[in-house]
This record gives structure tokens, sequence and C-alpha cells, in this order.
């Protein structure tokens, strides 16, 4: 008796230290920031500034911060308008410099660029989830500088270079064309191959992926453009909603269970009809012998 | 004791202790497997929570590996030494994992749903693991056709050892076939595997003792009972035929 509450307490004892361990395991495999509205990579060598449905991370060396929110609107734009309002304190904004729609595999976005103050621009892709907005913001604070981030639908899908995007950008942002800036080459990045052009006073860099070009400028003092283009593509790329699928998985164990049933209730009706049989049987024998 | 006295105490034989207790151990087992896969292991973020059918989906396919094995060893010993206990044994593998592999081919059309938006599609894997179920549904309807016992024993083991073609056939195509959208999860994923995730520390941690109860425990178990009923069914009708000779 003792020994049998042992074992049952050693049992335990041990589905408890598995169940603990496999938690701990679970904590430690994320490198997503996850709520219930999103999910997002979190980025290495960022702050993480994160709070309850606020996914945010900031970059000391580059003044640059990245930021994924919920938003409510009746627009892409009035959704952000509402976002840097709340976050930044930015109210009467402007119309933004750069507006544009790309369809990406989970939805239409929309890129929207604001120039908030003389130095400073806000980068967001906005999409409608429900009735509200996902807004993903990049800021740079550097005064020094001016970074931009666009995402552009290509407008020939056949090539597999950024180059016309680019030169759409610095059209539509700066007084530059592409022409007036120098190709430095190919940098291979996490996200992708990024294409970088240097000017006197701009850089730029795009790349390819899927149908869209995604653009990255930058005016002034020169910053690591590169690695702040590959976190904004890898944020926006990494990005998911985690699917509520739930009703799928009962339905899985339901017919698990069903079955597993089904064969055991199986062994025992058709044992009980052996028992009756057996019955019948004796019944048989006995009546025989009298 | 009379022949009559041995099949009717046969027929009528209780539960042996450490059969009990199997079923006790594995009935917990698979309670604590499901809260492993359910509470314990975290959420696929990218498929969501129906990715916890995994942890029920592949250990079904091991357990009816381990008992449509225990049919070709069934079958090979009767053939070699003629002993009626292992043709019931291949009977109860072929029952049971049956049962195991249409909880596999079941769930695994539940996940598809929500992963590749269609229940079904005829990928050279799930045609196969369809074709196993088939195979053996097959086996038991042949059986129950064969009147003479002796000719049904040795047919149905024939019929045993090669089925499990299909078996190998189920586990192994996606290494011969790799133009599949199954995913495998230990090794690398064909090109165009949908659904795929990585088995991390945590899903190995849900995943191994499930995998570990569906092999062993379980299909054993299970197996013992329907032995056990096969026996008793002999037993029965063993009585039944001495009663109507007189």
């Amino acid at each position: 008796m003792r020994r049998a509450k042992q074992r049952t307490l050693f049992f335990l004892a041990l589905l408890l230290a598995l169940a603990w361990a496999g938690w701990t395991q679970a904590q430690n495999e994320t490198p997503y920031y996850q709520s219930t509205d999103f999910n997002i990579p979190i980025l290495a060598g960022w702050q993480n500034q994160s709070a309850e449905g606020v996914a945010q991370f900031y970059n000391p060396s580059a003044q640059a911060t990245i930021r994924t929110t919920m938003a409510a609107g009746r627009d892409a734009q009035s959704a952000a308008a509402a976002d840097l309002a709340g976050w930044l304190g930015l109210t009467g904004l402007d119309a933004p410099v750069y507006s544009g729609k790309v369809n990406l595999a989970d939805g239409t976005w929309h890129s929207l660029v604001y120039d908030i103050d003389a130095g400073q621009s806000v980068s967001v892709m906005a999409r409608q989830a429900g009735d509200r907005f996902i807004v993903i913001t990049f800021l740079e604070s550097d005064p020094a500088s001016r970074t931009r981030m666009l995402t552009i639908a290509q407008a020939d899908d056949t090539l597999d270079t950024p180059e016309p995007e680019i030169d759409s950008a610095l059209q539509q942002l700066t007084q530059l064309r592409l022409d007036d800036l120098a190709a430095v080459g190919t940098s291979a990045l996490p996200g992708g191959d990024w294409l970088v052009f240097q000017g006197e006073s701009a850089l730029a860099a795009g790349s390819v992926f899927g149908n869209d070009s995604y653009i990255a400028l930058q005016e002034g003092a020169p910053g690591d453009l590169r690695a702040l283009a590959d976190a904004w593509q890898g944020t926006l790329l990494g990005f998911f909603i985690t699917p509520d699928n739930s009703p799928y998985l009962w339905l899985g164990i339901a017919v698990s269970l069903l079955i597993l049933a089904a064969l055991a209730g199986s062994f025992v009706w058709r044992a009980r009809a052996l028992q009756k049989d057996l019955a019948m049987i004796e019944q048989l024998q006995s009546a025989d012998s009298n | 004791m009379t022949q009559r006295r041995i099949h009717a105490s046969l027929a009528a034989s209780p539960q042996p202790r450490l059969l009990r207790a199997l079923t006790i151990l594995a009935t917990l087992g698979f309670a604590s497997t499901l809260v492993l896969g359910l509470f314990v292991a975290g959420t696929d973020i990218q498929q969501g929570p129906v990715q916890r059918i995994f942890y029920i989906h592949m250990p079904a396919f091991f357990g009816a590996f381990t008992a449509f094995g225990a049919t070709v060893l069934g079958g090979l010993i009767y053939l070699w030494r003629g002993s009626e206990a292992w043709d019931r044994i291949a009977l109860a593998g072929v029952e049971v994992g049956l049962a195991f592999a249409l909880i596999n081919l079941l769930t695994g059309a539940i996940w598809a749903r929500p992963i590749w938006n269609t229940w079904w599609t005829w990928d050279p894997r799930l045609t196969s693991a369809a074709v196993m179920c088939l195979t053996y549904a097959a086996y038991l309807m042949l059986r129950a056709g064969i009147e003479n016992p002796q000719r049904r024993r040795r047919l149905m083991s024939v019929y045993g050892i090669f089925a499990f073609v299909s078996v190998l056939l189920t586990l192994f195509i996606i290494r011969i076939v790799p133009d599949t959208i199954h995913p495998v999860i230990v090794g690398a994923s064909p090109q165009n595997a949908q659904g795929s995730f990585e088995a991390t520390s945590g899903v190995v941690l849900a995943l191994l003792p499930s995998l570990l109860l569906w092999l062993t425990l379980m299909p054993i178990t299970l197996m013992w009972h329907r032995y056990r009923l096969a026996l008793r069914q002999e037993a029965v009708d063993a009585l039944k035929l001495k009663l109507l000779g007189g």
C-alpha cells in the first residue's frame, strides 16, 4: 500500500516535471512578439520596448523605432494618424508625402510616408483586420538624416531588379533621379539581396520580394541604411496573424476518441454476446443432462 | 477435466491482472499525453491550435505500424509452426492497426482543411495511406468470407504478410516520390511540402511520450483484449459444435 502510494507520488512528480520543462521550453523557443491580434518577429540587437498590444523595438545607434499595433479608423490613413497621435502626440498631420497600395499574400496593405518635421519622417504599412487596422510604423529620430521606407508594387513583375521603383520613389520624395546616384553594389542581407545606390546627399536601397519592391531612402548624414531596411523588411515579411482553428483540433480529438471508443466498445459488445451464448449453451447442456 | 469444461472455462476466463494493469496504464498514459499535447506544448504561431493534432496523428500511424507488424510476425510464425495462437495475434493486429490507421487518416484530413484549404488531395502519401486502410479492411472482409478454418488461417497469414507492403510504402513514399506536399517533421521536408514546422525541443517533449505510448502500450493492450476475444469466440464455437454433435 505504502509502495503504491510512493509510486503514484513519483509518477505525479514526473508528470509535473515534464509539464514544467515543456512549458519553459515553449517560452524560450519563441523569437516572436505574440499577441491575440498579431505576431511579429523580435528584432535581434534592438531594444524590446513592447507592451500589451504594442510590439516596439528600438535601435539606439540608429535612433530608429519599429512599432506594430492595432488602431481604429475609417481607413488606413486615419488609423495611422490615430496611432501617431496616441504614440508621438502628433495631431493635425499633413497628407502623406507618399501613398500607395500593395497586394501581399495576407491582403492589401497601404504604404504611407509622412514628413513630420524638417528632419523626420514616419513610414507606415497598414492593413484592415476586422473593424480595426494593423499599423506597422518606422520612425528614425536622428535629426541629421531623414529615412523613409516604402513598399511599391513592381510596374513590371518580370524584372528582378527594384531600380524602376527606386527611381520612382526618388522622384516623388526627393529632387533626385536614380541617374543622379551611383551604384554601390549588392548587399546580401538575411531578408534578401539589396541593391544600393549612393549620391552626394542621399542613399537608396531596394530589394525585390514577390512582385513588390521594398525601398529605403535616406537623405542627409548617411547611417546604416541596409541594416534598417533589412529590419523593416524582416518585420513586414515576418508579420502574421495566428489563425484560430481550434474547432478543427477538437474535431480531430473527438474523431480519435470516437474510433478508440468504437474499437473498445466492439470488444465489450462482442464479449457480452459471447457470454450470452455461453449461458445459453450451459442451459441447453443442463436441459440435456436432465 | 472434460474437453467441454476446458472450453467453458476458456470462454468465461477472468481478465489477467497484468492486462488490467496495462489497460489502466494505457488509459492514464493516453490522458497524460493528451494533456501534454493540448496544454503543455506551445502553440505553433503559424499554424495555430490545429497543429496539436500532430501529437495524435503521427503516433497513431506508428501504433498502426506496430499492430500491422504483429500481423506479419503472427502470419510468419503461423505458417512456420501452425500455432493458432499466432493467427489470433495476426487478426488482433489487423483490427487494432486498422483503427489506428483510420485515426491517422482522419486526423490528417481534419488538419489539412485549415492548413491546405482542402480535406483531401491525391498526394502520394495520402493516397498510399488510404490504400493501406483499404488493404486491411479487405483483410477483415476476406477473412469473414472463408469458411474452412485451416484454409482461412493459411490464406490470411499470407495476405497479412504481403499487406505490410502498403505500410512500408506509406512510410517511405515521400523518400521515393519527393513530389509531395505532406510535410516531414524529422529530417528535411520535401521541396513542395506545405504545413511544415520545426521539431523544437518543446515539440519533441510532447511527441516522445505520445509516440512511445502509441508504439507499445496501446497496441499491445488492445491486441491482448482482441486476442482474448478471439480465444473466447473459438471456445464458444467449439462448445456449440460439440452441442450440435451431441
